[in-house]
């Protein structure tokens, strides 16, 4: 997107002023966003978003600026600016003025579109959009169907003053149904929105109709359901985007920005036994057409597969530039940033817990009384605390290992360290799910997953009294 | 000569953002289109303090135009932060593509006016950087006077300034410059075992007005007072939702009184204009104009000018929220409450919303909720379902006996407007980004809290 020469004559521009280490971000995003409710389009939008990022250290502390203005003077202005703001002090290095010598990377096309977005036009991505609308009509209690697709299409480069050169390309294509179901007074909804990193072949792999009924069902499910009974009982957490929990429960807890500033609770605890032995969860930038994946992270290093946690042990914690200054761990390729308005961070891509032989109907037998917790909304965490909460999308209740009634409206909380503890069985199916994880370096695409999980206790906010049930784990 | 190697837009000369404005519009006008072209450039400047060093600090210019097209009634969007006449002409192209995707053939642009232009921002945020830096240090060294304080994950001082630019072919004309400056922490507070962990931030118009050691004192305060907390039997009890807590709620609840969402069935308010839906004693205002109003602006997204308005008076609700498009379908006067970013859609939001106070509160027995989390997750407007996450403390007889945690307060948003015994007399504001929410402590009869 720049030449070399510009991109060098900023660098050294920086380092001359006193920087220790300069890094060039330079982003095209292109993206589309289509909304329809009810068959009819409410929002059509396209759009360029086109920035660059520079980002100085000195030492471990960072200056960051960043514009729109891509020319030579817009970019030498920043330069000019934030080492002004950083005073002279750092080495000096007059080495590459004018010309560093970039060991240059491209990507392999990993993650390319199959079906690029020029084969089809507006009028095509109307039509199924329109598919899953139909598809989510399963009774006359939907009352609203809301159809959302974003594409993106993002060119990124990442330069520094080591003379890294990484371009990388990442086109990712999501479809997303809402449904409201409605029955007098009542209103509940459904949702389902599957996402990756492809092009429009999304549609194959995810065929409207069948993502629009999903939705639709789960909004019936939830006009059905009874409040959830408020207590603290075993959880059978579903899978794919199940694994939301254990990515606020614990994959945030092993970022180097918390872990660095030992404002993690799971900070200076490699080799230690932190999780029950039936837990392994690893994050892995490397899954083909993954929600999270990429060739290069946000600070130019290729991505990598990461084992978190093997078999409960810690083994890794997910490490960017910055953080492996910090802390001497390995950088894992995990510096992300939202787009070029950000410094990058660590942060998750696919994270999912490993799979085990169990069949997942052996997990249900093993509760008397509990909460199936299908599928899930979002959650946040406090890595300082561990305290995590997520609200629930679809539950069922379990009785005698039998799935029995939908219930609604139950927040799953507690401390992570105690949750990944609780983990009494992992069952074998492991699937995943998109999601957009927000932090220090904005919202980014991430996949989470996981198996079916039996957790033994979790604290569930709901409305309806305790069941005041005893001992629930056969 | 340019230096942006392939770029499919060419590039040439970078516009400032009024020209752009009038090239989208002109060009518009000559293809006889009706257009309307919002540019904003905001200004961004951050110190982050961290161990009495400034670890991170960043300085930031991010602007662009958006453009919305009405074509024989359909209407279409692009945006473009590349400010090159290519680029610019490409944006056009495809939201007029954008426009002839749509089925409803009834879309319009208001009629505009000139709306003047406004500098809210005068020498507000006029200051030595390195005063700025200070505050940010001076932040952090008051948050670690606790000795309590185990780790600050940040503390930073943040201005942002932005200028709005709008215009139309069918005569809005107007522009408006405005900002904030504030300082915000995280902190992790520990006592014997128990650790927690806050997130806090205090918005002003002035920096003049700004007391960074005064906003950490009652941070590690409200903070430290959690520690120890026990946990909370399950049960039904009186909630005293602090302005922090009940902020949060009236944040995630607001677009219930969306015009949009009545018109697009997604809120259970439809219908129920002159309808009690709250406690007499709740009084619900959003005031645009409100001097040293953290989301002040004197106009909207459509140059609609800005002026208050009462959506529940003592528990009855009187009005939505609307733009011209909601207006007009749902037949109500225009509130003036478009809302755009250029990269987005015109949609509808509240700009200094707040609860109006009321007599004072007398405390007795039930659970102080001093913060919630999990709201994007564990709130839903559509069905007024909540689940959330608190932390607060018991309270007997009035006297507070202590914290307690992990554990969820949950039930029907307009259930619980209908169950508010009590309104406190001091007003509190939340700084939101595009709304600021201001609230004073209530208190809430019977509602679920889930703990052991």
């Amino acid at each position: 997107m720049l030449t070399d020469s510009l991109v060098s004559d900023v660098l050294a521009y920086a380092r001359e002023r006193g920087a220790d280490f300069a890094e060039l971000y330079v982003e095209r995003w292109k993206r589309r966003a289509l909304r329809v409710l009810n068959d009819e389009v409410k929002e059509a939008t396209s759009g360029v978003e086109y920035g660059a990022g520079l980002r100085l250290f000195y030492g471990d502390e960072v200056a960051y600026a960043y514009t729109n203005d891509l020319t030579r003077e817009g970019l030498l202005e920043i330069a000019q600016s934030l080492t002004g703001l950083k005073g002279q002090g750092g080495r000096v290095d007059r080495r590459g003025r004018g010309g560093l010598d970039f060991r240059k990377a491209a990507p392999q096309g990993l993650h390319a579109p199959a079906v690029p977005w020029e084969e089809h036009d507006k009028r095509y991505r109307l039509d199924r959009l329109r598919e899953g609308q139909a598809g989510a009509r399963v009774a006359p209690e939907i009352r609203q169907v809301e159809s959302f697709m974003l594409e993106w299409d993002q060119e990124v480069l990442v330069a520094n003053s080591e003379g890294t050169w990484t371009e990388d390309r990442r086109v990712r294509t999501r479809h997303i149904v809402q449904t409201v179901a409605q029955d007098g007074g009542e209103v509940q909804t459904g949702f389902y929105g599957p996402g990756l990193s492809v092009g429009l072949e999304l549609f194959e792999r995810f065929p409207p109709r069948e993502v629009g009924r999903t939705s639709g069902e789960q909004a019936m499910t939830n006009l059905r359901a009874t409040p959830a009974p408020a207590g603290t009982y075993p959880v059978i957490i579903g899978n794919a985007f199940g694994g939301v929990i254990f990515h606020e429960a614990v994959g945030h807890l092993l970022e180097t920005t918390s872990v660095a500033k030992k404002a993690s609770v799971l900070s200076d605890k490699i080799g230690e036994q932190v999780a029950s032995p039936a837990v392994t969860y690893i994050d892995d930038g490397t899954t083909p057409h993954g929600w999270g994946s990429s060739e290069f992270d946000d600070e130019g290093m290729p991505v990598e597969r990461t084992v978190l946690i093997e078999n409960g042990v810690l083994k890794s914690y997910m490490v960017d530039r910055w953080g492996a200054l910090r802390t001497g761990y390995r950088a894992t390729g995990s510096g992300r940033r939202q787009d070029y308005t950000l410094a990058p961070t660590s942060r998750m891509r696919n994270t999912f817990i490993a799979p085990s032989d169990t069949p997942v109907g052996n997990l249900f037998e093993m509760v008397d009384f509990g909460l199936f917790a299908k599928s899930m909304r979002g959650g946040q965490v406090k890595p300082g605390s561990g305290e995590y909460n997520f609200g629930t999308q679809e539950c069922y209740i379990i009785r005698h290992g039998r799935i029995e009634e939908p219930v609604r409206g139950a927040m799953l909380l507690g401390k992570g360290p105690d949750t990944i503890s609780k983990v009494v069985a992992v069952a074998n199916d492991l699937a995943t799910g998109p999601g957009m994880c927000g932090s220090l370096s904005g919202f980014l695409p991430v996949e989470v997953g996981q198996p079916h999980v039996l957790v033994s206790a979790i604290v569930v906010g709901g409305e309806a009294p305790n069941p005041a049930a005893g001992s629930v784990m056969r | 000569m340019s230096e942006t190697a392939g770029d499919p837009h060419g590039s040439g000369r970078r516009m400032t953002l009024d020209e752009a404005k009038r090239y989208v519009l002109d060009a518009a006008r000559a293809r006889g289109i009706a257009a309307e072209v919002l540019g904003s450039r905001a200004r961004e400047l951050t110190a982050r303090s961290h161990q009495q060093r400034i670890e991170q600090i960043t300085q930031a210019v991010q602007g662009g135009i958006g453009v919305r097209v009405v074509v024989d009634g359909r209407m279409g969007y692009g945006y473009s932060e590349e400010l090159s006449t290519a680029a610019l002409d490409w944006m056009l192209n495809e939201a007029i593509d954008n426009a002839h995707l749509q089925t409803e053939t009834d879309k319009f642009l208001p009629d505009g006016t000139d709306v003047g232009r406004h500098d809210l921002v005068g020498d507000g945020l006029a200051a030595p950087l390195e005063s700025k830096v200070r505050t940010a240090l001076g932040f952090e060294g008051t948050l670690r006077e606790d000795k309590r304080v185990k780790q600050v994950m940040f503390a930073s001082y943040t201005e942002r300034e932005g200028d709005v630019t709008l215009g139309s072919t069918q005569g809005a004309e107007g522009a408006y410059r405005r900002g904030v400056a504030g300082v915000m922490a995280s902190v992790v507070m520990q006592e014997g075992e128990s650790l927690k962990q806050s997130w806090d931030a205090d918005w002003v118009r002035d920096i003049r007005t700004l007391d960074p050691a005064h906003t950490a004192l009652d941070f590690t305060q409200r903070t430290g007072r959690l520690l120890g907390a026990r946990p909370l039997q399950t049960g039904r009890y009186t909630a005293y939702f602090e302005p922090k807590a009940f902020a949060q709620l009236l944040a995630a609840f607001w677009p219930m009184w969306s015009g949009r969402s009545v018109r697009e069935g997604k809120s259970r308010l439809a219908g129920k204009r002159g309808e009690r839906i709250a406690s007499s004693l709740v009084t619900l205002i959003d005031d645009p104009l409100l001097a040293d109003g953290l989301a002040t602006r004197p106009f909207d997204a459509e140059g609609e000018p800005g002026r208050p308005l009462t959506l529940v008076d003592d528990g009855v609700l009187t009005n939505f929220f609307t733009n011209s498009e909601t207006a007009r379908a749902l037949a109500l006067p225009n509130t003036g409450h478009a809302a755009r970013h250029y990269r987005g859609v015109v949609d509808i939001s509240p700009s200094n919303f707040y609860v109006k106070p009321g007599a004072g509160i007398r405390m007795d027995t039930g659970v102080i909720v001093a913060e919630i989390s999990g709201v994007h997750a564990g709130t839903n407007s559509i069905s007024g379902d909540f689940s959330v996450q608190a932390l607060g403390l018991w309270a007997e007889n009035g006297e507070v006996v202590y914290p307690v945690e992990n554990f969820a307060v949950a039930g029907d948003f307009l259930t619980l407007l209908m169950n508010i015994s009590a309104v406190d007399a001091a007003l509190k504001w939340e700084f939101m980004g595009r709304m600021a929410v201001g609230t004073p402590t209530i208190a809430v009869t019977d509602l679920s809290f889930a703990g052991v």
